[in-house]
Order: structure tokens, then C-alpha cells, then sequence
């Protein structure tokens, strides 16, 4: 064979090659211009319109009452909550961010070691933390105040603020009936450092007590105020309920959502399983899973939910607690909550309403983008610690732009009052 | 199957008045013998004897949203009283189990009890096992009634 000829095999080789690989990348394979039945179905599941009414909280018997969430409101952006004078729940949850703060890890008095979560339909989970160690929505308001790396509060001081502003004393009565007449010391904590808590041993039991009433009300009224933040209809929802209003298999409808979108779309509800997991109308199953995000460098991989069950039973201000409203038996999912090996690793799906308002991502801000987000999911590493429940998937990248295309028809501004959204 | 379905497909079957009359018998002994036509279970399931009837107290079963459900044990005497019943859920095909872990607190009535704490957390196909031990089966293994279903 000739050298000439031996080139020209090479070239088409080559070329063959190039073909593919430009192929691989870029050629997007007709799909069905149908949706099967169980497509609809899981379609219309997915949509806002299918988002049941906000169930009650029966651990906070304030929590639709509407003087509570007016406290809570001015409570959520009040600065004084903090001992630097610098931090309110506003700092992190930012309401023009989707109530998040862009952060990789939030910052507060100090730097945390989780990604600050969207507080967007939030109310409508049973768990709260990323490890779910929180049981209701007031529980979880308690505990960055007294954080030294959050709020850096102390519990004394907190309820010596609710007695000392003559606002707050009568927003708090409007809500909660009387404030205690006790005289509260500064800077006792049960939880704080060995000055702050030798001061918290040192008070009587009924001062303990008015503190830790007032602490707890301030959460439900936080947890009011937050029942408030509810995701608005993004594109997918209209889509999403013009199909099931003609009820219609047919996957081009109106001018709602572009091709690579409904692509996107099919992929999410299909091949890729995202729906497996963020499911129902907020785009989530409100649970915890194992899928194979790193620890950030220089951090242990965490136990996450398989110590976060543990914490919520062990946690005085959870369902079953002193200072919850509810009977025992309202407690269902503190009571039968599972906390078996596989919840190792395993933390909260988080919605996807306004996804791409809310990077980073994961329960560190591991991952910068939503592109980054996708392509670790169809490579699903293996976990550091316990398995990743997510398989490889083997999607080409097309796909993975599909998939992202999907993503941004999710963003839509929030069914909140605008009000709700600024200082008061 | 509801009752109303079911006459409706009583109609359409009824062509020629021999059918119509032998449909009608067989309606008559149906009802004489006390089972209802009108069993509007959300699951069922049997083995070894034993039958296993579930009526949800959130219907249709969901996701997402955690309910209870009564569960009605049944042999050839009547109703199943005084069982130890456990019953687990899970997906076969993602090899894990339910979000929660549900428990049997109370015999509402004879053979009737209240498993609290059922939450489902995925679409797709679900596994629930049933393991049973009655006074008559004491000793032995369990009874294992699978039923599977989809959500």
C-alpha cells in the first residue's frame, strides 16, 4: 500500500472520528411527538396547580395566625437579633435571591459549613436542615439565633429584647397573649460558652422558663412570617395545565416552552429519573438521599441525615417537646420517621422552583453551576461515605443542555405579597 | 371496583334476557352471601388462608403526604383478631425502602387495625410485605402477603 493511500484511510478515519464526535455533541435524535399516559400523568403532577393548601403546623398554634407572621416579619429582618448588631435571618435568606445568598457557604458571625437552602415553599416540608435535624419550621428559626457563626445570640438576651422595645412587646402580645414579668440577666444561654452558660444554670427554673417561652414564640412567629414565602407560576405550569386542560398527548402546545425544553422536560420525567426524586409540585419528595456529593476539602463527610433523625428526637423544641402546641399523636412523622443505615450521606432534595436564581448547589455549595449539576449526576460518583442511590446515565451532551433548558422554565416570580419581600 | 361501575358494566352485558337473569341470580348470591359488591379497598392481598384489605384514610394513595391506613385481616372464620402484623414498603427497582417506618397502634375493631406513619416518596412501583402471625399460626413462620402497586 502506498503511503498516499495509507493517508487517505487515515484522513477518512479521521474524519469518521470528527463526524462522531461532533455527532455525540451536538446531533439532537427526533424524539416522540407524543406523550405516553404515564408522561401526562407525571406532567401534571409536577404542575403549581396541584400544590395542595399549606398544611396546618399543629406544633404552632400561631402559625396562621396573621399577628404572629407581622411579628415574624419585622422579627426577620431586625439586625438586633445578633450580638455584632450585623445579622438578621434577611442576611442569608435574601428575599431578592430567592431567599438565598449566592454564597458557596453562608456567613454569618462566622462562616458556616453549609450552603444557605431557598426558604421558598419551604413551610410545606416535614424536615428542616439540609440533615433534617429540625422537625418543624419554628424549631428551625430557634437555632441560627444561638449559632456562633450565625446570629451568636443568647437566648436571655433575645427575650430581653422582646421586653425592652415597646414594639415588639406589643406585637408579641397581640400574638402570643402575655409577656412574662420577669428580670432577665444578659447573656445566659444553655447552649452558649461556659460564661454564658454557668449564668444559664445559675438563673431559677421560672426564669429559664419565661426565657424559653418567649424564644420559642419568636420562632413560631418567624415560622409565620415564613409560611408566607410561596414560588409563583413559572412557564412549565402553564404548559403543564394547558395539556392537561385539552387533554392532550401531544408534546408541541402553545408558545409556553421552547423544543429543547420539552426535550429537557421528557428527559426529567424519563431517562434521566430527576423526577424520581424532585417530585409533586414543588419539585421535591421533602426527603434525603445519598447521591455522591463530596464533602467540601478539609471536611469529613457528614452522617447528614442518618444523625439528623437522631437530633430531632433528642431536640427539646420538636414536636413531642414542652413547647410544642401539638398532641402527640399529631407528631406522625417525628414518631415514625425511619432512621435506617442508608440515610448515611444522605441529605434534603431541595425544590427546583427557581433553581437557577439559587447557585451554588448541594448542601456545601459544592457545585458552581447548574451545567456542573447535571453532568454529576449522569456521571454519579461513588460516595465518600455509605452509596450514591443515583446511577450513571449516560446522557449525551444535548441532553445535559435539554435538561438545563428545563430547568430555567421553572423561574417565575413569588405568589408572596410584595410586601413580605422588603423590611417593614 | 365500585358498585356503580360495576352495574354499568351489568347493563352493558345485559343483550339478551337469559344473560340479564343469570346476571341477576348471580347478584342475589352474591349479596346472600355477605361479601359487597361495593369493596372499595385501596389494596388487597391473600396467602395461606389469610386475606389482607387496605383502606387508606388519604384515597387515592399519594406521595408525599403522610396518612394512615386500616387494615382489615380476614380467614376463613371471619375477621383476623389479636395478629402481630408488620408491614414494610419498598421500591424494587431502586432497592430502598419507605421514607418512613410505619407501626400497627391499635385493633380499631376485630381484625381491623390502624397502621400509622405511611408516607410515599416516590412515583414508580412500590413492594409493600406483609408479615402476619395469627393465634392459629402461632409457632410457625409468619404469613407473607406481597402486594404490589404503583403510584
Amino acid at each position: 500500500m502506498t503511503r498516499s493511500s495509507l493517508g487517505k484511510i487515515g484522513l477518512g478515519i479521521g474524519s469518521i472520528a470528527a463526524l462522531a464526535a461532533l455527532a455525540w455533541n451536538y446531533l439532537v435524535l427526533p424524539t416522540s411527538t407524543q406523550w405516553t399516559d404515564e408522561e401526562q400523568r407525571l406532567i401534571a403532577s409536577l404542575s403549581l396547580s396541584q400544590l395542595p393548601r399549606l398544611p396546618a403546623d399543629p406544633s404552632n398554634a400561631q402559625a396562621d395566625n396573621p399577628d404572629a407572621a407581622e411579628l415574624g416579619h419585622v422579627l426577620y429582618f431586625d439586625t438586633r437579633l445578633s450580638s455584632a448588631g450585623a445579622v438578621a435571618c434577611a442576611s442569608c435568606h435574601k428575599p431578592e435571591r430567592m431567599f438565598t445568598d449566592g454564597l458557596k457557604l453562608a456567613v454569618g458571625a462566622g462562616i458556616g459549613n453549609r450552603h444557605t437552602p431557598s426558604l421558598v415553599g419551604l413551610s410545606y416540608s416535614p424536615w428542616f436542615y439540609w440533615d433534617g435535624r429540625k422537625d418543624s419550621q419554628w424549631a428551625q428559626a430557634l437555632a441560627p439565633l444561638e449559632a456562633k457563626h450565625e446570629h451568636a445570640m443568647t437566648r436571655s438576651d433575645l427575650a430581653r429584647l422582646i421586653l425592652s422595645d415597646a414594639d415588639y412587646s406589643a406585637r408579641y402580645r397581640s400574638a402570643f397573649g402575655a409577656l412574662p414579668s420577669v428580670d432577665i440577666p444578659a447573656g445566659a444561654s444553655p447552649l452558649g460558652d461556659d460564661t454564658e452558660r454557668a449564668k444559664w444554670e445559675g438563673l431559677p427554673e421560672t426564669e429559664q422558663q419565661a426565657i424559653n417561652e418567649i424564644f420559642t414564640n419568636i420562632g413560631k412567629a418567624l415560622a409565620a412570617y415564613q409560611r408566607k414565602i410561596q414560588p409563583g407560576r413559572a412557564p412549565f405550569d402553564d404548559y403543564a395545565d394547558r395539556l392537561s386542560r385539552d387533554d392532550s398527548s401531544l408534546v408541541a402546545q402553545g408558545d409556553e416552552l421552547a423544543a429543547d425544553e420539552l426535550q429537557g422536560l421528557r428527559l426529567f420525567i424519563g431517562k434521566a429519573m430527576c423526577v424520581t426524586c424532585h417530585n409533586g409540585p414543588l419539585f421535591t419528595n421533602h426527603e434525603f438521599h445519598n447521591t455522591g456529593v463530596l464533602a467540601n476539602p478539609g471536611e469529613l463527610p457528614s452522617m447528614a441525615r442518618y444523625d439528623g433523625v437522631r437530633l430531632a428526637r433528642l431536640d427539646p423544641f420538636n414536636c413531642l417537646g414542652e413547647f410544642s402546641d401539638a398532641e402527640s399523636a399529631q407528631c406522625t412523622e417525628l414518631r415514625f420517621a425511619r432512621d435506617t443505615n442508608d440515610l448515611v450521606g444522605a441529605n434534603k432534595t431541595p425544590t427546583l422552583r427557581n433553581v437557577d436564581l439559587t447557585a451554588p448547589y448541594m448542601h456545601g455549595g459544592q457545585i458552581a453551576d447548574l451545567a456542573a449539576v447535571i453532568r454529576h449526576y449522569n456521571e454519579a460518583p461513588t460516595s465518600m461515605l455509605s452509596h450514591n442511590e443515583a446511577k450513571p446515565l449516560g446522557l449525551r451532551p444535548p441532553e445535559l443542555r435539554a435538561l438545563e433548558a428545563f430547568m430555567h422554565t421553572l423561574t417565575a416570580p413569588l405568589a408572596t405579597d410584595s410586601r413580605w419581600l422588603e423590611a417593614p | 371496583m365500585k358498585y356503580t361501575q360495576q352495574l354499568s358494566r351489568l347493563s352493558r352485558l345485559s343483550r339478551t334476557p337469559q344473560v340479564a337473569f343469570a346476571l341477576f341470580l348471580g347478584f342475589l348470591l352474591t349479596l346472600s352471601t355477605g361479601l359487597s359488591l361495593a369493596n372499595d379497598a385501596d389494596l388487597t392481598g391473600s396467602s395461606r388462608g389469610i386475606s389482607l384489605e387496605i383502606f387508606s384514610q388519604l384515597s387515592p394513595i399519594e406521595i408525599n403526604t403522610i396518612h394512615s391506613w386500616e387494615v382489615v385481616l380476614t380467614d376463613e372464620d371471619g375477621a383476623v383478631s389479636g395478629a402481630t402484623l408488620d408491614i414494610v414498603g419498598g421500591m424494587p427497582e431502586h432497592n430502598h425502602g419507605m421514607p418512613t417506618q410505619p407501626q400497627i397502634t391499635e385493633e380499631l375493631a376485630p381484625g381491623r387495625y390502624l397502621l400509622e406513619g405511611v408516607r410515599f416518596h416516590m412515583p414508580g412501583l412500590w413492594r409493600l410485605t406483609a408479615s402476619i402471625s395469627t393465634e392459629k399460626t402461632r409457632g410457625r413462620p409468619p404469613t407473607v402477603i406481597v402486594i404490589d402497586f404503583t403510584l
